[in-house]
């Protein structure tokens, strides 16, 4: 589904990505590990197509396309999804018709049929119960004077909208308490299904107790210095991450 | 009735031009002041950014009566509760006021011979600007709105305040809100007009203790007006004056208002400006804490496209002894175009040393960390754009209490920001 080979990006001048190698499979939880600053929400960015990082080098194939070829709303349209760390507010624009607007967006772009209002609120129902969202939070204007859960918690709904091929969330579980990350990491896991994939960016192990990865990376310095099944994230909790970087410059972390 | 002219030669015509009979010693003093004044210039410090060049080359007669259906302005939730004036001059055929409260005064003022002693005497302590001067000695009619002791009204009241212009005319509303102690009104003050005409409203509010009036000012004139309005507030002690100053029209707009707060009172003075081809929107505020523990509140919004100007000068007035003082001021806009320009200018006069002022001003483009969410969303670059442009404006827009004045205006910056096909009215 995703294909990175030796991508490297920078930041006004600064490489920030340094050759990343990654392979996602359709129907694969892959999780980005990393202590802070090490680039892994970068990569997120990156795929998702932020404006502000350049590639420099290497190549991405989303479901065989060259995802660089396509601008960020294309890419949305096309099936890639970014859960933000950050969310943004946009105030006077109700959440309800926000989401409309994003799926009926995606409906164009696939062929398939708008929905009305109508239709969409029936719809609309069904995908709050899922991320246990309260039904005022779709006549509110979107994100505004939401906490950082609740932000998150429509992170989910939008996925849970537009039902991407490929998520990627960055930093789910910062803002969240243990009872929420519990309801959305099982939302999430709801959402998975064998022709999709997922890439969780996470600073903590947390969060992959309820979303569990298939793989871990650690991603530090713009580089995966290892990568390995899901025991990986449980020994990075016991032992954090100094290890795999002591690991990786002494030349054995691989 | 001899024609009065606005232009260079502005003052020595007004002088000579008609008086109306009523108010004789208000209009006295104002003309005393005129005389011998003119239209001020670029180089005087307060219209250092607002060249009225394009004014003085006109001249404006006195707006004859008219008539004007005004259902389209008809707004449900004040079909009993409004005052309509048309070119000046009150309309009662087109006024209804079978639903104002019992004990609420809401008339026009030239029935209301009992506001005679109160018009003029809300004073901000300096010589009064030309234009309010002007319609003090000019003013043809306006409403008066008395609400007694502790009542509060639910019902908001409703100021349409039209011009029909076939030829250039000048007109001079006039407005005295006054709350006796404990009362609360809301108040939803219009204007709206055709043609090239010259617009002066003054709007005088005197808020007693504890009272609380809340103040949309709606400007949406024709784009050939001149819009020149004052509004004056003296906010009693632990008295409330909320307002929101909405402009969407005219050629050329200047709003001055000014609010003086007592002992523990709050003042809020919130702007919004849309504006795009060669139009001009300048407002200079004045919050004027003369007393201990007020609290104020200015947000200011501008989104300014075309070769379109915006000007705001915003002056917080902390007096000594005025311990306590709690004053928020911020200055936002947004820039469309390479050829629009705004100038803002916050100017704080702080003589007590216990308060706590802040202030702030940003003249951008919207932020690509927001046009990013929205398109990883799915929305192409413009799309996103018109929804963000919208929402800067939505911001101000949504704390307007009356639901249906709220939609009305979503409505018309959704069209104004090409983000009407979206769909997304919160």
């Amino acid at each position: 589904m995703l294909s990175i080979k030796n991508l490297t990006a920078s930041i006004n001048g600064t490489l920030v990505l340094k050759g990343i190698d990654l392979e996602i499979k359709a129907g694969e939880i892959h999780a980005i590990m990393g202590p802070n600053g090490s680039g892994k929400s970068t990569l997120g960015k990156v795929l998702a197509g932020h404006p502000a990082y350049e590639v420099t080098g290497g190549e991405v194939l989303f479901e065989g396309r060259d995802l660089f070829s396509l601008a960020a709303d294309e890419r949305a349209r096309a099936g890639l999804f970014m859960g933000f760390q950050h969310p943004i507010e946009v105030p006077g624009v109700s959440n309800a018709s926000f989401l409309r607007l994003a799926y009926n967006k995606k409906a164009e772009a696939e062929g398939r049929d708008e929905l009305d209002p109508l239709e969409f609120d029936d719809f609309i129902h069904e995908k709050i119960k899922l991320v246990a969202m309260r039904e005022e939070f779709l006549d509110r204007s979107l994100n505004e004077g939401f906490s950082g859960g609740e932000k998150k918690r429509n992170e989910i709904l939008q996925m849970a909208v537009l039902e991407p091929k490929l998520a990627i969330l960055d930093e789910l579980d910062s803002g969240l308490d243990i009872d929420a990350l519990r309801v959305l990491g099982d939302a999430v896991n709801r959402l998975q299904r064998a022709d999709r994939a997922l890439l969780i960016i996470t600073h903590f192990p947390r969060i992959l107790e309820t979303i569990q990865p298939h793989h871990v990376h650690v991603l530090s310095g713009g580089r995966i210095l290892k990568s390995a099944g899901k025991e990986l994230a449980l020994e990075l909790e016991e032992r954090g991450y100094d290890w795999v970087l002591e690991a990786s410059a002494a030349g054995g972390a691989r | 009735m001899t024609s009065m002219v606005v232009g260079s030669n502005l003052l020595v015509d007004l002088v000579r031009g008609p008086r109306p009979a009523e108010w004789a010693s208000l209009r006295e003093a104002a003309e005393g002041r005129l005389e011998g004044r003119d239209l001020p210039t670029t180089k005087d410090e307060a219209w250092k950014y607002t060249d009225l060049k394009a004014l003085s080359a006109r001249a404006f007669s006195p707006a004859p009566r008219a008539t004007v259906d005004i259902s389209a302005y008809l707004l449900p939730e004040m079909v009993g509760t409004r005052q309509v004036f048309v070119n000046g001059h009150h309309a009662p055929h087109a006024s209804c006021a079978s639903a104002v409260p019992a004990g609420v005064r809401f008339l026009p003022l030239s029935t209301a011979s009992e506001a005679c002693h109160a018009l003029g005497t809300v004073k901000n302590g300096e010589v009064p600007e030309l234009f309010e001067d002007l319609n003090s000695a000019r003013f043809e009619d306006g409403a008066v709105i008395l609400v007694p002791k502790n009542l509060k009204v639910t019902l908001p009241l409703h100021l349409l305040f039209l011009t029909r212009a076939d030829a250039p005319v000048a007109v001079f509303p006039r407005v005295l809100v006054v709350l006796e102690p404990g009362a609360e009104l809301e108040l939803v003050e219009e204007h709206h007009g055709e043609g090239t005409y010259l617009s002066c409203p003054v709007v005088e509010v005197r808020i007693g203790e504890g009272a609380i009036l809340r103040h949309e000012r709606v400007q949406r004139e024709s784009p050939e007006a001149f819009h020149l309005g004052t509004l004056k507030a003296e906010v009693g002690r632990h008295g409330q004056y909320h307002s929101r100053t909405l402009s969407f029209g005219a050629r050329f707009s200047r709003q001055h208002p000014w609010v003086r707060l007592a002992e523990g009172a709050e003042g809020t003075l919130d702007g919004l400006a849309l504006l795009d081809g060669q139009q001009v929107a300048d407002t200079h505020s004045f919050m004027h804490h003369a007393e201990p523990n007020a609290v104020s509140h200015q947000l200011h919004k501008c989104i300014v496209d075309g070769k379109a100007r915006a000007i705001f000068n915003g002056q917080v007035r902390v007096a000594p002894g005025a311990q306590g003082t709690d004053a928020k001021q911020q200055s936002r806009n947004l820039l469309l175009s390479e050829t629009a320009r705004v100038d803002t200018k916050p100017q704080l006069e702080i003589y007590a040393d216990d308060v706590k002022c802040s202030h702030g001003a940003a003249v951008g483009q919207l932020d690509p960390e927001e046009l990013f969410y929205l398109e990883s969303r799915g929305l192409n670059a413009d799309d996103a754009r018109n929804l963000l442009t919208y929402g800067f404006a939505a911001d101000v827009l949504q704390r307007v209490p009356v639901a249906s004045v709220r939609r009305s205006l979503r409505q018309l910056v959704m069209a104004r920001t090409q983000a009407a096909s979206l769909g997304v009215l919160a």
